[in-house]
């Protein structure tokens, strides 16, 4: 079980490869310092991200999802953010009338070159999670015996 | 056997003092329906029912049931199996439910395989039925060889006559349970008139709504027959008459895994899904409703004969109530039985 | 006033001129069910068997759920509002061609809510259900008891704005008054409660799941070939009854009907268990309305909102540090 004391939040981060794990990567170079509390899964595109990959990761007990695309109309296979878009929004409504703290699953635009946002968003993100505690609701527990 | 009498305000306190020494599993309410649930106190006993929407099976065959945990630690590789069963009473289940248990019986408590987890809690558990004064027009049990007041499968009856139940010891276990049991006291003369009029009129009230003799026989017959393609067309294909029913016993046996830890779980399937007989070539040998539709009645009225010397079905009515479609067993019956 | 009591005797008229001119195979309709308070779907292929077709306040399935992937050239459907609107969803999919359709449009007054109806009776058994023009009176063994229509509708019958058929080849009696839509104010009053309590009001309900998936088969858009919840690989939820995989399970279901719900309550309905399952469903309904202007099933030539989009569409929920 988590420590509560020593509890740091733990995000998963899908970004998309063309913009936002480029500007991930930008901030690195950039000796840009960020929390190190995500974790990076490269996707091709923030429309490839699944509902279900969300849902699986605070299922495994992450504290907090990030997806990150490209800006609107620079998409690299140029709808799939607006897909996206409109996949995420519902998404997050859906979760937080279902009583999934908001802040727990969060979204973004980074482009390549936004080294800095690409901090300033992982900072928020960070912090947004930090403030609602470890997740526990969609946390997969083992059967107790019948 | 000697028969005793308990007042229905009793019945809390008695389920009480239970508590604690057993595990007991009751139905209770909630919202519009009975469910058959492990109750924490007295008070949850609801009996004033018609039949429950899952059936008792779930005291000895739980839908989801650990057969063990593993994990890696410091020594390497540590398996823990279920603990011992604590004793426990399954109360107020209807007789068709209690017959049930001699179709499972014979399933788990092979000749050559015993399934451990089903038999230690059958060994642990005293069963307390309560017979059906009302029987509702879904119920067929005297169609399958059962009664509103069939003993089989039971420890103990309890039958409604008014402001009491009259408590009936059908085994040496039930006797022996009711002995010396706060609550119970000895039935009179006309607690014993009161009982028996009551299981005449519930018997006269059953009308024989299916007939069974001769199915087993002519179903393979009809394993290509055009019937089946009109019988099946409104099934939905989903699990509830598979679930609810107190005979099926289907299951499936998966892993759920984290990492270097992990449990096997064996959990109900359905003969009505898909994938119950889904190949990893693609192949699917019951690819069609009507072909699942098709196994559940064979299996129920035909192959279960033939290997268990029973009709898999004891009548309750649970399809026919909560099928989301209305497809009436009876009347698929009737339908072989009009070819 | 209007006349209800022509409109069964309609339907038959209409389905047998359908099947002796051989304008359908088939036609999917209800009769009388096997219980009182129930009516269940039919297949009739002969004009002889029209007389089994009935329409009452029992006729509570989706039948636009038997439509797809059918071998019968072109198939009659007796359907009421939600049904057809569930059809012109399923035409915009591609799953049901247009021109195999002949709609009897039934407008429809709403589904009796049976268990609501049983629990008036508690406990004693009702032998008979007789509909009248604005009650339903349940007779048992030493009681009659008459209950008012209108109250013991379905809840989504209750909130329906579209009772009459959107679209149709043969209307069958004069459509019913529609009401302004009501849906909306349901998910505002469950939204006005704090998250935890939102939380724990569903937990609640799934606990009682069984994942029977009755829920899924009644719905006429869950026709995936292979559902997400018996996908192996990879396998994003576990098959036994767990309180993870089972919310997962309801809210992945809500997701996938985002934009396509007509909210026809087949699934709250099929469920054995009673659970609240339209809680699940009606946030995202009225999100799409809200966000898209999007109501399902009104429209054959609007897009549905998970298939397209627009540039300036709202992004107010993204991070902007």
């Amino acid at each position: 079980m988590v420590d509560n004391k020593n509890w740091n939040p733990k995000i998963i981060a899908f970004l998309c490869n063309w913009c936002s794990y480029a500007g991930a990567d930008l901030a690195g170079v950039s000796r840009i310092q960020f929390p190190p509390n995500i974790r990076v899964i490269r996707v091709p595109c923030s429309g490839r991200v699944n509902p279900l990959l969300i849902l699986a990761s605070l299922q495994h007990g992450v504290d907090g999802v990030l997806v990150s695309g490209c800006h609107p109309g620079d998409c690299h296979y140029l709808t799939g953010n607006y897909m996206a878009r409109r996949k995420f929004t519902l998404l997050k409504s859906l979760l937080e009338h279902a009583g999934i703290e908001e802040g727990r699953v969060q979204f973004s635009w980074v482009s390549a070159s936004e080294g800095n946002r690409f901090a300033e968003v992982v900072k928020e993100a960070v912090e947004n999670v930090r403030a609602l505690g470890p997740a526990r609701k969609l946390v997969k527990t083992p059967l107790s015996s019948g | 056997m000697k028969h005793k009498i308990i007042k229905k305000k009793d019945i809390a306190g008695f389920i009480n003092s239970l508590i604690g020494e057993y595990r007991v599993f009751a139905p209770v309410q909630k919202g519009r329906q009975a469910f058959f649930r492990e109750i924490g106190s007295g008070s949850e006993v609801f009996l004033d029912y018609q039949n429950t929407t899952n059936s008792p099976k779930e005291a000895f065959f739980p839908q989801s049931e650990r057969l063990f945990a593993y994990g890696l630690d410091k020594k390497g590789l540590k398996l823990t199996v279920p603990s011992e069963e604590k004793k426990r009473v399954v109360f107020g289940i209807r007789p068709c439910d209690a017959r049930s248990f001699s179709m499972l019986d014979p399933v788990f408590d092979g000749e050559k395989y015993k399934d451990v987890y089903y038999l230690n809690k059958r060994a642990a558990t005293i069963v307390i039925g309560l017979g059906c004064n009302k029987p509702p027009a879904t119920c067929f049990c005297t169609s399958v060889a059962g009664n509103p007041f069939s003993t089989d499968g039971l420890d103990l009856l309890l039958v409604d006559i008014g402001e009491e139940y009259a408590a009936e010891a059908i085994t040496d276990k039930g006797e022996r349970f009711m002995e010396g049991r706060e609550g119970f006291g000895e039935a009179s003369p006309d607690n014993m008139v009161s009982m028996g009029k009551v299981k005449e009129s519930a018997e006269a009230s059953m009308s024989p709504s299916v007939k069974i003799d001769g199915l087993s026989e002519k179903l393979p017959g009809l394993f290509d027959h055009p019937i089946w393609d009109s019988l099946h067309e409104k099934c939905l294909g989903c699990g509830i008459c598979t679930y609810l029913c107190p005979t099926c016993h289907c299951f499936d046996i998966i892993d759920e895994a984290a990492e270097s830890t992990g449990e096997r779980v064996r959990i109900w399937d359905s003969c009505q899904f898909k994938l119950f007989t889904q190949e990893t070539s693609g192949a699917n040998p019951r690819p069609a409703a009507k072909d699942r539709l098709k196994q559940r009645i064979m299996h129920k009225f035909s192959y279960f004969r033939d290997n268990y010397d029973q009709t898999a079905c004891v009548g309750c009515g649970r399809c026919i109530l909560h099928c989301p479609v209305n497809l009436d067993i009876r009347r698929i019956l009737a339908g072989i039985n009009s070819i | 006033m209007q006349d209800f009591s022509k409109v069964p005797d309609d339907i038959r008229e209409a389905a047998k001129k359908l099947l002796e001119e051989g304008k359908v195979d088939l036609v999917i309709g209800f009769e009388a069910g096997t219980v009182p308070l129930r009516s269940t779907p039919c297949f009739i292929r002969n004009k002889d068997d029209v007389k089994r077709l009935t329409w009452n306040a029992f006729c509570e399935n989706n039948l636009a759920r038997y439509l797809r992937k059918r071998p019968e050239g072109k198939i009659g459907i007796v359907a009421k509002g939600c049904d057809v609107r569930a059809l012109v969803e399923l035409i915009k999919e591609k799953q049901v061609p247009r021109e195999k359709m002949v709609i009897i449009g039934v407008p429809c007054r709403g589904m009796i809510d049976r268990k609501r109806a049983e629990r008036e009776v508690e406990g004693l058994q009702i032998r008979e259900a007789v509909e009248t023009e604005d009650r339903i009176i349940l007779k048992g063994d030493g009681f009659e008891k008459a209950l008012n229509k209108d109250e013991f509708l379905h809840q989504s019958c209750k909130v329906c704005s579209h009772p009459n058929p959107a679209m149709y080849d043969i209307p069958i009696g004069e459509p019913v008054k529609e009401e302004a839509p009501k849906g909306s104010s349901e998910v505002a009053e469950f939204e006005s409660k704090p998250a935890a309590e939102r939380w724990q009001y569903l937990s609640d309900e799934i606990s009682r799941c069984i994942r029977c998936y009755a829920c899924r088969d009644a719905c006429p858009f869950c026709y995936c070939e292979e559902c997400f919840v018996d996908s192996s690989q990879p396998q994003w939820i576990g098959k036994s009854i767990n309180a993870s995989d089972t919310m997962i399970f309801h809210l992945v279901r809500a997701f996938h009907m985002a934009g396509r719900c007509v909210d026809c309550g087949a699934c709250q309905r099929a469920c054995p268990m009673g659970i609240d399952i339209r809680k699940f469903l009606k946030k995202l309904d009225s999100d799409v309305k809200e966000l898209y202007g999007y109501e399902a099933g009104m429209s054959l030539e609007e897009l549905a909102p998970l298939t397209t989009f627009k540039e300036d569409d709202p992004q107010g929920f993204m991070i902007e540090p």
